[in-house]
C-alpha cells in the first residue's frame, strides 16, 4: 500500500508548484500595477526585509517560542496527567470532563485582557494563556485514547496475571500515543496563537509585540516578514512532532491520524 | 488409548454447580464438569449460550455468581498462572512484533525474557510462522495472527489451554487448516484443552470429548465422547464415524432448541 518514491515526490510537487505560481503571481501583479508596499509588499520586498532585518526578527521570535514550547510542554504534561485521572477515576470523569468538553466553546482567547489584569503584561500572562488554551484539546484527545482500549485486550492482559500497572504502561500508554500525538499537533498551533495574542495585547517583546509595532508605524513590509517569520517557525514546530509521531506511532501504516478532537 | 482412560480418573478442572447471573440475565443455569488431564475437551453451543463466559470464569477474568471452580484442587479465585488463554479475535499488541507478543505473558509474569526466548522462537516454527517473528502483527494474515496467539498462549507452558472459538473469525478453507495444525502442536505439546466452538464438525473433529449446552440460561444438554483414533488428519472427517458424532451432535442440539 505504501506510495513508490516518485508518486510521493509527484504528491509534494504539486502543493509547491501551486504555491510558487501563486506567489509569481503576486509579484508580476505588485510590479505591473504599482502596488506600494505599505498596502502590500511583494514576495521579494518581504524576503529583502527578513534578509535585512533578521536581527530584528529573531530577536522578537526567540522570546516568543521559547513561550510556546514551554506553553506547550506545560499543556502536555497537564493534559496527559488530567486524562489518566479522568481514566482512572469515574468520579472525575463524571464531574470534569463534561466541563471540559463544554469549556472547549469557550473562546479563551478572550481571556487574555484578563490574565493581564492578573499577571500584568509580562511572559507570565503570555505563558498562561498559551497553556490554556493547548491544554484543552490535549486533555480531551489523550482522555480518549487512554480509554479507547479494547475490552478484549484488556481481557488477554487480566487472563495473563497483568496487573493495573502494568496494564497502564504496557497496554494504556502505547494505545494512547496516536491520539496524544493529534492533541499535540493542535496544541502547539493553538499555544503559538496564544502567545502571539497575548503580546498583541500588552507587551513589550515578542513577534506578537513586532507584528503590532511594525502595524503602527504603517511599515506593512516588516508585518509581512515578522508574520512570514512567525509561520516558518509554526511549520518547524508542528514538523517536528509530526516527525515524532512517525518515529514513535511506527505501527500506523498511515501517518495521517484521523479522528482528532479539535480545539 | 488405555493412558488417556487412566489419566481421566483424576481431573485437573473441576467445575461444580457454577451459575451466572448478569445484573438481569441469567446466563448460565447450573454447569458441572470434570476434565482430565492432557483431554480435549470441546464446548459445543449456539452464539451467546454463555461459554465464553464460562470458559472467561474458568479463566479467572470474570466472576462466578454461585458454585466453585477448581485447578489442581486449588480453588479459582483470580486469574492464575497455570492457564494460557486463546481468544476469538488474536488481539495481538499492534505495536510489538510477534516474537514480543509471544513473550507479552512472559512480561507480565515478571519472568526472565531471555529464559523463554528460545521457547518462544520453537513454538513459532512449530507454529510455521518463526520467519515472521520480526514483523508486526498488521503485516501478517488472520491465520497467521491466530497462530501467533497460539504461541503466546503456550509460551509459560501452561497445564490448561482455553480456547474461545478461536478459529470463528478465519475463512472456512484456513479454519480446517487451523484445526489440524492445532492437533498438531497439541500432540506435540500435550495439555489439557478446553476449546469453546459453535461449529459441530471442528468440535468432533477435535476433541476426546464433545459436551454440548443448551440456549440460554445454560445447562449442559448432552455429553458425547469422541472415539477416534489419534492423530487425526482432515480425512477423518469423511469416515462414516466421525459422520454418526456429527449427527449425534446436531441431533442433541436440535432437542435443546425443541425444549
Amino acid at each position: 500500500m505504501r506510495n513508490s518514491m516518485p508518486k510521493k515526490l509527484l504528491n509534494l510537487a504539486w502543493p509547491i508548484g501551486i504555491s510558487l505560481l501563486f506567489l509569481a503571481a503576486w509579484e508580476t501583479a505588485n510590479r505591473v500595477l504599482g502596488v506600494r508596499s505599505i498596502i502590500l509588499p511583494s514576495p521579494s520586498q518581504i524576503i529583502e526585509a527578513m534578509i535585512e532585518r533578521h536581527d530584528l526578527l529573531l530577536s522578537h521570535l526567540w522570546p516568543s517560542l521559547y513561550l510556546t514550547v514551554l506553553g506547550f510542554v506545560l499543556s502536555v504534561i497537564g493534559g496527559i496527567v488530567v486524562a489518566v485521572m479522568i481514566t482512572y477515576s469515574s468520579l472525575l470523569r463524571l464531574g470534569l470532563y463534561p466541563i471540559i468538553v463544554v469549556s472547549q466553546v469557550i473562546p479563551k482567547i478572550s481571556i487574555a485582557p484578563l490574565f493581564i489584569v492578573w499577571f500584568g503584561t509580562g511572559t507570565m500572562s503570555s505563558l498562561l494563556l498559551a497553556f490554556l488554551i493547548a491544554f484543552f484539546p490535549m486533555t480531551i484527545n489523550s482522555a480518549l485514547g487512554f480509554q479507547s482500549i479494547d475490552e478484549d485486550i484488556h481481557s488477554m492482559a487480566r487472563s495473563f496475571m497483568g496487573s493495573r500497572w502494568q496494564i497502564f504502561w504496557k497496554i494504556r500508554m502505547p494505545n494512547a500515543l496516536p491520539h496524544i500525538f493529534s492533541g499535540m499537533k493542535i496544541s502547539i498551533t493553538l499555544a503559538i496563537i496564544g502567545v502571539v495574542v497575548s503580546e498583541f495585547v500588552a507587551s513589550q517583546e515578542g513577534i506578537g509585540y513586532l507584528i503590532k509595532l511594525a502595524g503602527g508605524l504603517l511599515d506593512t513590509t516588516l508585518m509581512m516578514a515578522a508574520i512570514t517569520v512567525l509561520s516558518i517557525a509554526g511549520l518547524a514546530l508542528y514538523g517536528l512532532i509530526a516527525l515524532a509521531e512517525r518515529h514513535s506511532v511506527y505501527w500506523q501504516p498511515s501517518s495521517d491520524i484521523s479522528g482528532s478532537v479539535g480545539g | 488409548m488405555s493412558t488417556e482412560r487412566t489419566e481421566r480418573l483424576a481431573p485437573v478442572l473441576r467445575i461444580k454447580d457454577v451459575r451466572k447471573v448478569y445484573t438481569d440475565l441469567e446466563a448460565i443455569r447450573n454447569v458441572s464438569l470434570e476434565v482430565a488431564a492432557n483431554e480435549f475437551v470441546s464446548i459445543l453451543g449456539p452464539s451467546g449460550c454463555g461459554k465464553s463466559t464460562l470458559l472467561m470464569m474458568v479463566a479467572g477474568v470474570v466472576e462466578r455468581t454461585a458454585g466453585e471452580i477448581s485447578i489442581n484442587n486449588t480453588p479459582v479465585i483470580g486469574p492464575r498462572r497455570d492457564i494460557g488463554v486463546v481468544f476469538q479475535q488474536p488481539v495481538l499488541l499492534p505495536w510489538r512484533t510477534v516474537l514480543d507478543n509471544v513473550l507479552f505473558p512472559v512480561e507480565l509474569l515478571k519472568q526472565p525474557r531471555a529464559k523463554y526466548q528460545q521457547r518462544a522462537m520453537e513454538l513459532l516454527a512449530m507454529a510455521k510462522i518463526a520467519d515472521f517473528a520480526g514483523h508486526l502483527p498488521r503485516q501478517l494474515s488472520g491465520g497467521m495472527r491466530q497462530r501467533a496467539s497460539i504461541c503466546r498462549a503456550l509460551i509459560h507452558d501452561p497445564n490448561i489451554l482455553l480456547m474461545d472459538e478461536p478459529f470463528s473469525a478465519l475463512d472456512a478453507i484456513t479454519r480446517d487448516e487451523m484445526g489440524v495444525e492445532l492437533l498438531r502442536i497439541w500432540q506435540a505439546n500435550r495439555k489439557t484443552v478446553i476449546f469453546v466452538t459453535h461449529s459441530i464438525r471442528e468440535a468432533a473433529f477435535l476433541s476426546d470429548r464433545v459436551l454440548v449446552m443448551g440456549r440460554r440460561p445454560s445447562i449442559i444438554m448432552e455429553e458425547l465422547a469422541i472415539d477416534l483414533p489419534r492423530p487425526r488428519d482432515i480425512a477423518i472427517m469423511e469416515s462414516e464415524r466421525f459422520n454418526s458424532y456429527v449427527r449425534q451432535l446436531r441431533n442433541a442440539i436440535e432437542a435443546s432448541h425443541a425444549q
